[in-house]
């Protein structure tokens, strides 16, 4: 029923590219998650990275430099701020950048209604594609639509089927504007996915990537 | 020289044990907002920090200001740390990294290529079982210090640089199929020394 992929694995140059962030912002949290959840980890890449910064030549920092932090930590007001409980336990278990993403969406806006049934949590990614989550009670379906641009969608929690294919965590269906989708939660309970458009930007070279590495 | 008390010569990783130490330091951050930690910590990082946004372009007072800012963000999320998941330096790497993006987004963001895309077997990257973060940092370093000085560099310029494999190829002047065989080379050999290790 659900579709399963198998184990997907990025080459080095888009690993490289994920690695350093310099996609755009939702499709590096998209595929992070994506490869978190699937068991693929960046933990070697990263790893490597904070060992060569250990490494690094130190650069002198102004002698006030550590007085001003300690000022500018004063006027920020609020010490470290303490971890928040999110609006839905079962989030709790998602990979650590999401569900700080999510912790960090709910402190800034929460989540919006959408319809009967359903909720949208905008993650206020920076730059020009849109990352939020959806919220999906048993049953309960977005309305039949297409996009200007195109959509990337990633179950993260539960079931749910949109007129083509099933999905379960992990897995992900990605349309482009022409093709209407239904993403509707099956009944055992909430569904959430994670979607993220591009409002018409240019996602064609990384969804070519995307295809070839995770496609069936 | 670097201000503050750093007692490790430049161009060394820090030790296990060291490393334990300073996610000491951000318990005490996160719990008491202890400043005398703080400041250990910023004594370290905010010096690397700044050298590594130099590397990538920055000029010193740019750097100077982004470091600042990256040291101020470690005491504000410092209770989102987790020891379990990495070690400060791959935590304060990510914030460094992160936060050079925000900057310099509009400046330059190339798309992902297509073609650079090689599928291996599936299966091979996928671990059955997942290594804790401080024994996949401690296995890194031994690899980085056994691997070939040519291969760390190109390592260094695909993770820590984030360059794309032409871009590599590009600065080393070699040719982009080369380099493409000689990261993968490199990267196979890290992670071979991970599990052989393991």
């Amino acid at each position: 029923m659900i579709k399963v992929s198998t184990a997907p694995v990025l080459d080095d140059a888009t690993r490289a590219a994920l690695a350093s962030g310099r996609a755009e912002p939702a499709l590096g949290l998209f595929v992070d998650i994506l490869m978190e959840m699937r068991g693929i980890t960046e933990a070697e890449g990263q790893a490597f990275a904070g060992a060569v910064l250990e490494s690094e030549t130190p650069a002198n920092m102004k002698p006030d430099a550590l007085a001003m932090a300690f000022a500018a930590i004063e006027r920020g007001g609020k010490a470290a701020p303490v971890r928040r409980a999110l609006a839905y336990p079962e989030l709790e278990t998602l990979p650590a950048a999401l569900r700080d993403a999510i912790a960090a969406a709910e402190a800034r806006r929460g989540w919006s209604y959408s319809g009967p049934g359903i909720k949208r949590l905008d993650l206020g990614v920076p730059g020009g594609a849109k990352a939020e989550i959806i919220r999906l009670e048993a049953g309960r379906a977005v309305p039949w639509h297409t996009h200007k641009g195109q959509e990337l969608t990633l179950c993260i929690h539960g079931e749910f089927s949109d007129g083509h294919a099933a999905y379960g965590p992990g897995d992900f269906s990605a349309f482009d504007g022409s093709v209407r989708h239904q993403p509707r939660a099956h009944d055992q309970g909430t569904a959430y996915a994670l979607a993220v458009t591009d409002a018409g930007l240019r996602f064609e070279g990384f969804l070519g990537a995307l295809q070839k590495l995770f496609g069936q | 020289m670097a201000s503050g008390n750093t007692s490790k010569p430049p161009g060394e990783m820090l030790g296990e044990a060291e490393r334990r130490r300073f996610a000491d330091l951000m318990a005490a951050v996160a719990d008491r907002q202890d400043r005398t930690a703080y400041s250990e910590l910023f004594a370290y990082y905010a010096p690397r920090v700044k050298s590594y946004l130099m590397r990538l372009g920055a000029d010193a007072a740019q750097a100077e200001e982004i470091a600042q800012d990256v040291m101020v963000t470690v005491w504000r999320k410092a209770a989102l740390f987790d020891r379990v998941q990495a070690s400060v330096s791959t935590w304060i790497f990510r914030i460094a990294r992160n936060r050079r993006i925000d900057v310099f987004r509009r400046a330059k963001r190339p798309d992902l290529d297509p073609e650079e895309t090689m599928i291996l077997p599936a299966g091979v990257e996928a671990p059955d079982a997942r290594l804790e973060a401080m024994e996949t940092e401690t296995r890194v370093r031994a690899a980085m210090r056994d691997l070939p000085e040519e291969q760390v560099n190109l390592l260094k310029l695909a993770f820590y640089e984030g360059l794309s494999h032409s871009e590599i190829a590009g600065k080393l002047d070699l040719p982009l199929g080369t380099v493409k065989s000689r990261i993968r080379l490199a990267f196979g050999k890290m992670k071979a020394k991970l599990d052989d290790d393991g």
